[in-house]
């Protein structure tokens, strides 16, 4: 791979560093990182004057992300198809993992809305399994790029 | 990406053909932020002021937290998007000054994105960093966009 082209790879790395900032600023800030601010946030809580959200307008937040979580994802790891890893088997794991925690990430407030509590956990859990793999996966691209 | 791989893009009229119209659209999206932004946001020192912290004289609210950790959100990932794709492009087809380009305009345009939330939490003097940048990543982008056009349709490649 041409060296312009690694350097463009690595500010996209960047870029993705701080979308993934940006996301942990604005979850902690409406959501919060709590079971409860979950639900609160969700299913709504009249002690706090917290409307709860109906699946119309979790869809209108859902629809946006479904598009940019696949495009993200993608062009993260097609650049892992430019390097050494594209052979190995944990790559086909990591693909699995992103797409299936972007896909949890996602649809876990549809649950919630419909009764389905346990679904705050999900929604955490996803939430950070997904920024960890994009940190991993940026971490695997750097890295192959400074050593190739 | 395919482009990236075809050795003569110029002998290639579909491909370019394709390429054009990408570019025509990354053209239109620089003018269209910087005119949204202009009526919107600010693209002076006074109106992103005023937008992130209000004028009381004039009664002007300023943007609440999350407003502006949304539009902030936003941005990194449209920024990120049409950069990676333009810089794709530019760097396929330009023969000289491409890593010099390309180190401009996404260091200024990381600089733009970084000073912003700076500006709003810590100091309102980054607005000049963020308004400086934020011109310096369009114009270079617009640069990027013209040549990457122009060495389509020049005699050669």
């Amino acid at each position: 791979m041409q060296k312009v082209y690694k350097l463009s790879i690595i500010y996209y790395l960047i870029f993705s560093l701080l979308l993934i900032a940006s996301a942990v600023m604005l979850f902690e800030y409406k959501i919060g990182f709590s079971y409860s601010s979950i639900l609160d946030y969700y299913i709504g809580n009249e002690d706090k004057f917290i409307p709860a959200k109906s699946s119309a307008g979790i869809l209108k937040i859902v629809l946006p992300h479904i598009f940019a979580f696949g495009l993200i994802s993608m062009v993260l790891l097609h650049f892992l198809v430019f390097t050494k890893l594209r052979y190995k088997k944990r790559t086909l794991t990591l693909i699995y993992l992103t797409f299936f925690s972007a896909i949890l990430e996602i649809f876990t407030p549809l649950l919630i809305v419909n009764g389905f509590e346990f679904g705050a956990y999900v929604k955490l859990l996803s939430f950070f399994v997904f920024l960890v793999l994009i940190m991993y996966i940026s971490w695997l691209l750097f890295y192959s790029i400074v050593n190739d | 990406m395919k482009f990236t791989l075809i050795n003569n893009i110029k002998k290639d009229n579909a491909m370019r053909l394709i390429l054009s119209g990408f570019l025509s659209f990354i053209l239109l999206y620089l003018i269209s932020d910087t005119l949204v932004k202009y009526f919107g946001f600010g693209i002076s020192v006074d109106a992103i002021n005023i937008t992130l912290f209000g004028n009381a004289e004039e009664y002007i609210d300023p943007i609440t937290k999350a407003s502006f950790l949304e539009f902030w959100h936003t941005e990194i990932f449209f920024i990120m998007m049409i950069l990676i794709t333009l810089s794709a492009i530019f760097i396929r087809l330009a023969n000289r000054s491409r890593t010099f380009m390309i180190n401009i305009l996404m260091i200024s345009a990381i600089t733009s994105l970084i000073t912003l939330p700076v500006a709003y939490f810590i100091s309102e003097f980054f607005v000049y960093v963020y308004i400086i940048t934020f011109f310096i990543w369009h114009l270079s982008a617009v640069y990027m966009s013209l040549y990457s056009f122009w060495k389509l349709y020049a005699k050669s490649l």
